[in-house]
């Protein structure tokens, strides 16, 4: 689950929290390519983050739920990789032992 | 809205084999030997520095190898060595931020860190109020068009 791991797909996330995009839409907002964009899409839909449907000749996509639940998840595991780095760091150079 | 929308506090709870005063030390001025900014920063692997304010309304920031900032939250509580609050902006500068309070207590073993990360809720109001925008945008469009057909 570290599909917001990525700053670019933070990003992605960030913008489809105001509501679905095409490919395109986002494209012009970021700093990279229509392709590269596809391609964060297709990780965050893998993860479940994301999901889209054809409106027209083009796709929307949008936000799986309002995000914050997926959110939530990404921070709690982030607390878990980092309080052990932490742990890591304060024992290292203030064990007491 | 959603009035009544309560989403459960992330709570992490960890025991150090150091002092209170380390912990603390290592948690905030020292944050750049253990945060994982390669994949939770904004300017990734090329952050040099990361720097809390030591006071009340201070800030809490990024630097980058070129000098660049990266804002990430506001001290709320500054109180070495017990307890540390942050207001912390998860997905960029602007957003509603999230609160995250820790806690250091001496034990016998060393000290134990208590994490809470709260405030789910503003993002959930956050994600329906820009949603609302959204929706009133289309009205307004698609208003104009439906005149137009009519």
């Amino acid at each position: 689950m570290d599909a917001l791991g990525d700053p670019t797909r933070r990003q992605v996330f960030e913008l489809l929290r105001s509501g679905p995009r095409s490919v395109g839409d986002l494209a012009a907002e970021l700093p990279v390519s229509r392709p590269a964009v596809s391609q964060h899409l297709r990780v965050l839909e893998n993860a479940g983050l994301v999901t889209h449907h054809p409106v027209g000749t083009r796709h929307l996509y949008e936000l799986n739920g309002n995000g914050v639940v997926e959110l939530r998840a990404w921070i709690e595991g982030f607390w878990d990789e980092a309080l052990a780095r932490f742990k890591a760091a304060a024992e290292n150079k203030g064990g007491t032992t | 809205m959603s009035d009544a929308l309560v989403i459960e506090a992330v709570r992490k709870t960890i025991t150090v084999d150091c002092t209170v005063e380390e912990a603390f030390r290592v948690f905030t001025t020292d944050a750049s030997s253990w945060w994982p900014v390669e994949t939770h920063s904004i300017h990734g692997n090329d952050v040099s520095e990361i720097v809390f304010e030591q006071h009340e309304g201070g800030d809490v920031y990024e630097v980058s190898a070129g000098g660049e900032k990266g804002h990430w939250g506001t001290v709320i509580a500054w109180e070495p060595p017990g307890r540390l609050v942050l207001g912390w902006n998860i997905l960029k500068r602007e957003a509603i931020g999230t609160e995250v309070e820790v806690r250091f207590t001496a034990e016998a073993e060393g000290t134990r860190v208590e994490l809470e990360h709260r405030g789910w809720e503003t993002i959930a109001e956050d994600s329906a109020a820009k949603r609302d925008d959204y929706d009133t945008g289309w009205d307004h469009v698609l208003g104009f068009y439906e005149r137009r057909i009519g």
